[in-house]
C-alpha cells in the first residue's frame, strides 16, 4: 500500500493519507480521476467495489469517493474528488458503475457526464424531480412531494415477430418483497430480463445521519432482516475501527457463533426454496422446518428470533452462559446428520438434478464484470470471501479456504449453500470452544469525534457488505453509506435467466435469493 | 426410502398448539407504577417515541414499540419489565363494527394478498414462517393468494414508501368487497424506525383503512397467527 501511495503521488494527486491501517485515501481532481481509476484497475488489478457521494456543506460542493479493494493484501483505496454539479461517469471503465451513478444523481442532483445509462433509479414517476433528499439542504423529516414529474422508465425492448413482453410485479404472487420484472420472450426463451427496483426505498442513509451513534445499530439491523447480525457486526466493526478497539476473544467468538447461526438458517431456507421450485416437497418442508428450529434456538439465546440488538460496538448486549452454549450444541447436534441425509437424497435424485444442472449459468468472466459477490459469485468461480480476505473477529484463525465452484449454475449455487451450511456447523463449534466463562451483558457508551471516518466490511449470507461512515457533530454521523451485496448481484440474475424458459425463472431466482430491502435501502 | 425412514423417525413435527406460552419471546412491556417516578428517561431513550408521559401517567404504545429494550436498560428504578405476552394485537375500534357485519363471510377461512410497502423484510419472513410445518397456517384456513382478485383482504408490512403507494392502492381496489386489511409490525403502524425517512410519506392507514395492527418488530409467527385468527373469530 505504501508503494502505491508513492506511485500515485506522481499523478499530481493533491494529497493522500493512510487511515485505520488499511485505508488509503487519495484526493484527486475531476480531470485526473478517470485515468487514475483506470490505472488502479488495469495495472494494480484493484477491484472497484463502490462509489458514493457526500455533501460537504460548503458552497454546494460534493465529494465523490470511489472505493477499490486489494483482497490479497486486505486494504482499501479510496479515490476522491470534489465537484459542484457534475459526476464523471465511469461507465466505460466499470460495467456496473451506472448503478452507483444513477443513485448519486437521483439523491444528490448531480448530472452524469459521459454515461450511456442515465435513467432514474431511486426516483420513480411519482417523485418531485427537484427534490434531492441526501443534500444537507433537504431538511431531515422533510418528505418528498408527489408531483408525478419523472418521465416513464424506459425498459429495453426486444422487437420482432414472435417477441412479447411479460411484466411481473411490483407485487408478486406470494410472500415476496416488491420489484418489477420485465421479461422479453421469443417463443419460450427469455431473451432479456430487466429488473426495476427501489420500490422499498426508505431513505435509510438520511435517517442514519440523524440517530445518535449509541442507537444506530438498531437502524443498521433493519436494513435487511435476514442479515440482522451481519449488519450489526458491520456497525460494531465500523465503530471499533474508528476507536481502534478490540473486544475480548470470548466476545469475538460469541459474535462469530451468532453470525454463523444466521448464515445457517438463511442457507437452509435458500436450499429449501430451491427444492420448492423443483417441486421436491419433502426436503423443502423439512429444511424449512429445521430453519425454524434454528430461529427458535436464536430466540432462546438472545431473546429475539433474529438476534436483534445483540451485537453492539465494544461489547455484547446479551448475557451468554454455559447453559446457552450447551443449548446451541445440543440443538445443532440433533439436526446436523439429518440435514446431511436430506441433502444427500436430493443430490441422488435424477429428477432433481435434471432441473438444476446446467440451468441459470453465469460465466466466470461475466460474474467478475458484474462484481458478483458471496455464494453466487463463488459459484461462478470468483474466489473471494470477506471472511478470508478481510478477516474479522476470529475468522482469521478458523476460515482457511473458500468454498468454490466453477460452472456458475443453479446446481453450483445449491451445492455451495450446502457447503456453507456444513461450514457453519464447524465454525459454531470452534467458536463456542473458545467460550469458557460467562459473558455478561455490557454496552459501553460510544463517544465519537467529528471527522472520524472508517470503512468496515463483512460477509453476509448474500455476499460482501461494505459500510463507510464519517462522523459529524453531536455524536451523529455526517454520512453513512452502504454498499450492499444485492446491489450488484441482482444483475447476475438477469444474465442467469437468458435463454432459459420462463418457468425456470423462479428456480434461478431462488438460487440467487437476493434481498430487495438491502438493495433499495 | 431414506425419506420414509426420516419421516418415521421424526414423526409429526407440526405442533398442536402454536399459540401456547413462549417464555423466550419478547412481548408487552409492563410498567410498575409504584416504583416509576416519571423521570422521563425512557421516554427520551425510545427510538420510536412509543413511550409518552402524560397527566402523571406513563403510556406505552405497543403498536409503535420495536422491542429493543433500551427503555428497560435506561430505567434507574427497574420499573419496566418485558413480559412474554405476545398476544397484543387489537382490532381497531372503528373497524370492529364493520368486521362484525362481514365476519360471516370469512367464517372458516381467510385468503390474503401479501403486500410489502417498504419493510426490512422481517415481517414477511415471519409471515412465511407461519406457513412452515411447525405452525402450519393452512389448518386454520389461512392462505396467501396469488392474485388480489382471489383474496379476502390484504396483509401489509413495512413503512409506506412513496414508490409503493400506487401499487398498494391498486391492490386494495382489486380485492372484492368486503375486504379486511391486516397490518404487520411497527412500520406499518406509523413508519416505525423509518418514519422520519424522506420517502416514507404517509402512514398505511392514511391510504387504506386498517382493521388490525399486529405489533412487533417483527411480530413472531405465533403473534401473527393469533392476530389473524382474531379477525376470523366468530363473535
Ligand atoms: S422497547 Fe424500545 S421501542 Fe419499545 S418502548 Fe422501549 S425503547 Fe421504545
Ligand atoms: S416492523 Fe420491524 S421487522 Fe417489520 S418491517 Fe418494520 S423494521 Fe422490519
Amino acid at each position: 500500500m505504501d508503494e502505491l501511495k508513492e506511485e500515485l503521488g506522481k499523478y499530481r494527486c493533491e494529497e493522500s493519507r493512510i487511515n485505520n491501517l488499511n485505508e488509503l485515501y487519495v484526493d484527486c481532481s475531476q480531470s485526473n480521476i478517470e485515468p487514475i481509476a483506470v490505472l488502479l484497475k488495469n495495472q494494480y488489478k484493484l477491484k472497484f467495489i463502490a462509489e458514493f457521494c457526500m455533501d460537504t456543506g460548503k458552497e454546494d460542493k460534493f465529494k465523490i469517493s470511489i472505493v477499490f479493494t486489494n483482497s490479497k493484501e486486505s486494504y482499501f483505496v479510496i479515490l476522491t474528488y470534489t465537484t459542484v454539479d457534475i459526476l464523471v461517469s465511469m461507465q466505460n471503465t466499470f460495467s456496473q458503475a451506472h448503478l452507483f451513478e444513477r443513485e448519486i444523481s437521483d439523491l444528490f442532483g448531480l448530472s452524469i457526464d459521459g454515461g450511456s445509462d442515465v435513467r432514474h433509479s431511486v426516483k420513480h414517476e411519482i417523485w418531485d424531480a427537484k427534490a434531492f433528499p441526501l443534500r444537507k439542504g433537504f431538511p431531515y423529516k422533510g418528505k418528498i412531494k408527489e408531483n408525478h414529474e419523472i418521465p416513464n422508465y424506459e425498459f429495453k425492448r426486444i422487437v420482432g415477430n414472435d417477441a412479447f413482453q411479460i411484466p411481473v410485479g411490483p407485487i408478486h404472487a406470494g410472500i415476496i418483497e416488491p420489484g418489477h420484472f420485465r421479461f422479453s420472450v421469443i417463443g419460450e426463451d427469455i431473451e432479456n430480463l430487466e429488473i426495476r427496483l427501489n420500490y422499498k426505498h426508505r431513505g435509510i442513509e438520511k435517517i442514519a445521519e440523524n440517530i445518535d451513534a449509541n442507537k444506530l445499530n438498531l437502524l443498521f439491523e433493519r436494513v435487511a432482516c435476514e442479515s440482522t447480525l451481519a449488519y450489526g457486526e458491520a456497525y460494531a466493526l465500523l465503530i471499533e475501527k474508528m476507536l481502534n478497539f478490540k473486544v475480548s476473544r470470548e466476545i469475538q467468538s460469541l459474535r462469530v457463533a451468532l453470525l454463523e447461526l444466521e448464515r445457517l438458517y438463511n442457507f437452509l431456507q435458500d436450499v429449501s426454496g430451491i427444492c420448492v421450485d423443483v417441486g421436491f416437497s419433502y426436503p423443502a418442508k423439512k429444511l424449512s422446518y429445521i430453519a425454524e428450529i434454528i430461529k427458535q434456538l436464536i430466540e432462546r439465546v438472545t431473546g429475539s428470533r433474529y438476534a436483534r440488538n445483540s451485537i453492539v460496538p465494544m461489547g455484547s448486549n446479551i448475557d451468554f452462559s454455559q447453559e446457552n452454549k450447551r443449548n446451541i450444541l445440543d440443538t445443532l447436534g440433533g439436526i446436523r446428520n439429518r440435514i446431511k441425509l436430506i441433502a444427500d437424497v436430493t443430490l441422488e435424485s435424477f429428477t432433481f438434478l435434471d432441473r438444476v444442472e446446467n440451468t441459470g449459468i453465469v460465466k466466470n468472466n461475466i460474474a467478475k464484470k458484474l462484481m458478483m459477490t458471496g455464494v453466487v459469485g463463488r459459484a461462478s468461480g470468483v474466489d473471494y470471501d470477506v471472511r478470508k480476505s478481510f478477516p474479522y473477529e476470529i475468522y482469521g484463525d478458523i476460515k482457511k479456504t473458500n468454498n468454490i465452484e466453477h460452472i456458475g449454475g443453479v446446481f453450483e449455487r445449491y451445492k455451495l449453500k450446502i457447503a456453507e451450511i456444513d461450514d457453519a456447523f464447524k465454525f459454531i463449534e470452534m467458536a463456542l470452544s473458545n467460550i469458557d466463562n460467562e459473558i455478561k451483558k455490557n454496552r459501553p457508551i460510544i463517544e465519537l469525534e467529528k471527522g472520524m471516518e472508517a470503512i468496515s466490511i463483512v460477509e453476509t449470507a448474500k455476499g460482501e457488505l461494505m459500510v463507510y461512515g464519517k462522523m459529524g457533530e453531536n455524536n451523529k454521523f455526517d454520512r453513512i453509506y452502504f454498499k450492499t451485496p444485492s446491489f450488484t448481484n441482482w444483475k447476475g440474475l438477469t444474465i442467469a435467466v437468458l435463454d432459459e424458459i420462463v418457468p425456470d425463472f423462479p428456480l434461478c431466482n431462488k438460487s440467487f435469493n437476493m434481498s430487495y430491502s438491502e438493495n433499495d435501502r | 426410502m431414506k425419506l420414509i425412514l426420516d419421516r418415521i423417525k421424526n414423526g409429526i413435527e407440526t405442533i398442536k398448539d402454536p399459540l401456547g406460552e413462549n417464555v423466550y419471546s419478547y412481548g408487552r412491556i409492563e410498567v410498575d407504577s409504584e416504583t416509576c417516578n416519571l423521570c422521563g428517561l425512557c421516554e427520551k431513550e425510545c427510538p420510536v417515541n412509543a413511550i409518552s408521559i402524560m397527566d402523571g401517567k406513563l403510556e406505552m404504545d405497543s403498536r409503535k414499540c420495536i422491542f429493543c429494550k433500551l427503555c428497560i436498560d435506561v430505567c434507574p428504578n427497574d420499573s419496566l419489565e418485558m413480559t412474554h405476552d405476545y398476544k397484543i394485537s387489537a382490532i381497531e375500534e372503528l373497524r370492529e363494527k364493520i368486521r362484525r357485519e362481514v365476519y360471516s363471510t370469512f367464517q372458516r377461512s381467510l385468503t390474503l394478498r401479501a403486500v410489502d410497502v417498504g419493510s426490512c423484510n422481517g415481517c414477511f419472513l415471519e409471515l412465511s414462517a407461519i406457513g412452515n410445518t411447525y405452525y402450519d397456517m393452512s389448518r386454520y384456513g389461512i392462505h396467501i393468494a396469488a392474485s388480489p382478485r382471489h383474496a379476502d383482504g390484504l396483509i401489509v408490512s413495512g413503512a409506506l414508501s412513496i414508490n409503493m403507494k400506487e401499487a398498494l392502492i391498486k391492490a386494495y381496489e382489486a380485492i372484492p368487497n368486503p375486504k379486511i386489511v391486516i397490518a404487520l409490525g411497527a412500520c406499518s403502524y406509523d413508519g416505525g424506525i423509518y418514519k422520519d425517512g424522506y420517502s416514507v410519506i404517509q402512514r398505511v392507514d392514511e391510504v387504506i383503512p386498517v382493521d388490525i395492527h399486529i405489533p412487533g418488530c417483527p411480530p413472531s409467527p405465533a403473534a401473527i397467527l393469533e392476530g389473524v385468527l382474531k379477525i376470523m373469530k366468530n363473535k
